[in-house]
């Protein structure tokens, strides 16, 4: 599962849905495989457009669970036209490149940080599956 | 026509595509148009439910709807084995992680997906009527159970459904737009008119209607006012 996925993943248990906390998932760094696909080509354009609808604060959450602490605290604020990129800022949709498409987490477990229930990655597929009892 | 993807799989894990599938693809194929200008120029999450063989994803990235550089694909299934054949379905059609973005996740519906984050839905449901619906089963190897899950669909087989559409507001995005499969015996046309005197938030078109077999068959798009 790539790693912006964890951006449009929370837990599945209902009740949780009227915290605010189901969402991120914690990721597990210690149990997170990642992988590096360096294949994935990079279109500055694709990462302008997936800049401007993803939330912030949960890439950031996700990326420091996993061991990167080395995003910006605010959401980088480019020129929306592609023309007017700088070379600044192509770096900056670069590292994004790297971190939100080219990295996988093949195995690996999360948690709701509301309910504690625990999820788990298995042949890069997030199982996000509730025992019966909670469904 | 758009070329539609080919298929090779274990029919005793997953339905073979028949003439639902077909006619989801044929319905996405008439939007196609509106689809495209509808969701340019930004990225566009689309979700496929129960993806079965994986032809209605797979159709959608090979045939670019609404984009594929800008768009993220997710087929969302309870069924492992569903997961695993859309995976191989896509890759047998040349789709591959470095050249579009597919995720696969096993999950109850939308249960585990962000609230108000489809843009475009799509459903081809459980949808033959059935004094119940099925339990999930315990174990990955029981195969008929799995098939079964796929396939009925409660009373009227509308239950699953039913779920979907009432849960409508909270997984489509604000500019999202699903679609849907019903067979007669799910009653469409009375589903459709309850939902647009109970509730104001639907533009409901009927996309593409088919008699297939015994069956008639009708795809539905539902559109936020």
């Amino acid at each position: 599962m790539k790693f912006l996925t964890t951006n449009f993943l929370k837990c599945s248990v209902k009740a949780c849905d009227i915290s605010n906390l189901n969402f991120p998932l914690e990721y597990d760094g210690s149990k997170c495989k990642l992988v590096q696909n360096e294949d994935i080509e990079f279109q500055p354009e694709f990462l302008l457009n997936i800049l401007d609808r993803i939330d912030w604060p949960a890439i950031l959450q996700v990326a420091a669970d996993l061991g990167n602490t080395s995003l910006p605290s605010q959401k980088p604020e480019l020129h929306t036209n592609m023309d007017e990129l700088n070379e600044e800022e192509l770096v900056i949709l670069r590292d994004l490149h790297t971190l939100l498409l080219q990295t996988s987490i093949t195995e690996g477990e999360m948690r709701c940080r509301n309910c504690g229930h625990v999820y788990y990655i298995k042949n890069s597929i997030p199982n996000l599956l509730l025992p019966p009892h909670l469904a | 026509m758009l070329p539609t993807p080919y298929i090779k799989c274990d029919y005793n894990k997953v339905y073979e595509p028949s003439e639902d599938s077909f006619l989801v693809l044929d319905s996405l194929e008439k939007d196609l148009v509106y689809l495209r200008e509808k969701f340019k120029n930004r990225v566009t999450f689309v979700c496929e439910l129960g993806p079965g063989s994986g032809i209605i994803t797979t159709f959608m990235i090979q045939n670019e709807i609404p984009n594929r550089s800008n768009s993220l694909y997710f087929s969302v299934d309870i069924n492992p084995w569903a997961l695993d054949t859309t995976l191989t379905t896509a890759k047998l059609n040349g789709c591959s992680e470095t050249n579009c973005y597919l995720e696969c996740i096993q999950s109850d519906l939308t249960t585990s997906i962000r609230k108000r984050q489809v843009d475009i839905l799509v459903f081809n449901p459980p949808y033959v009527p059935a004094v119940n619906v099925p339990e999930i089963p315990s174990s990955k190897e029981n195969l008929d159970q799995w098939l079964d899950l796929a396939l009925l669909g409660g009373k009227d087989g509308m239950v699953i459904t039913q779920r979907v559409i009432d849960q409508l507001d909270d997984i489509l995005s604000p500019t999202g737009v699903a679609y849907i499969l019903f067979c007669a015996r799910n009653k469409p046309e009375q589903i459709v008119s309850n939902i647009i005197e109970t509730c104001d938030l639907w533009n409901i078109d009927l996309v593409k209607h088919r008699k297939a077999g015994w069956e008639v068959l009708s795809v539905y798009r539902f559109s936020r006012k």
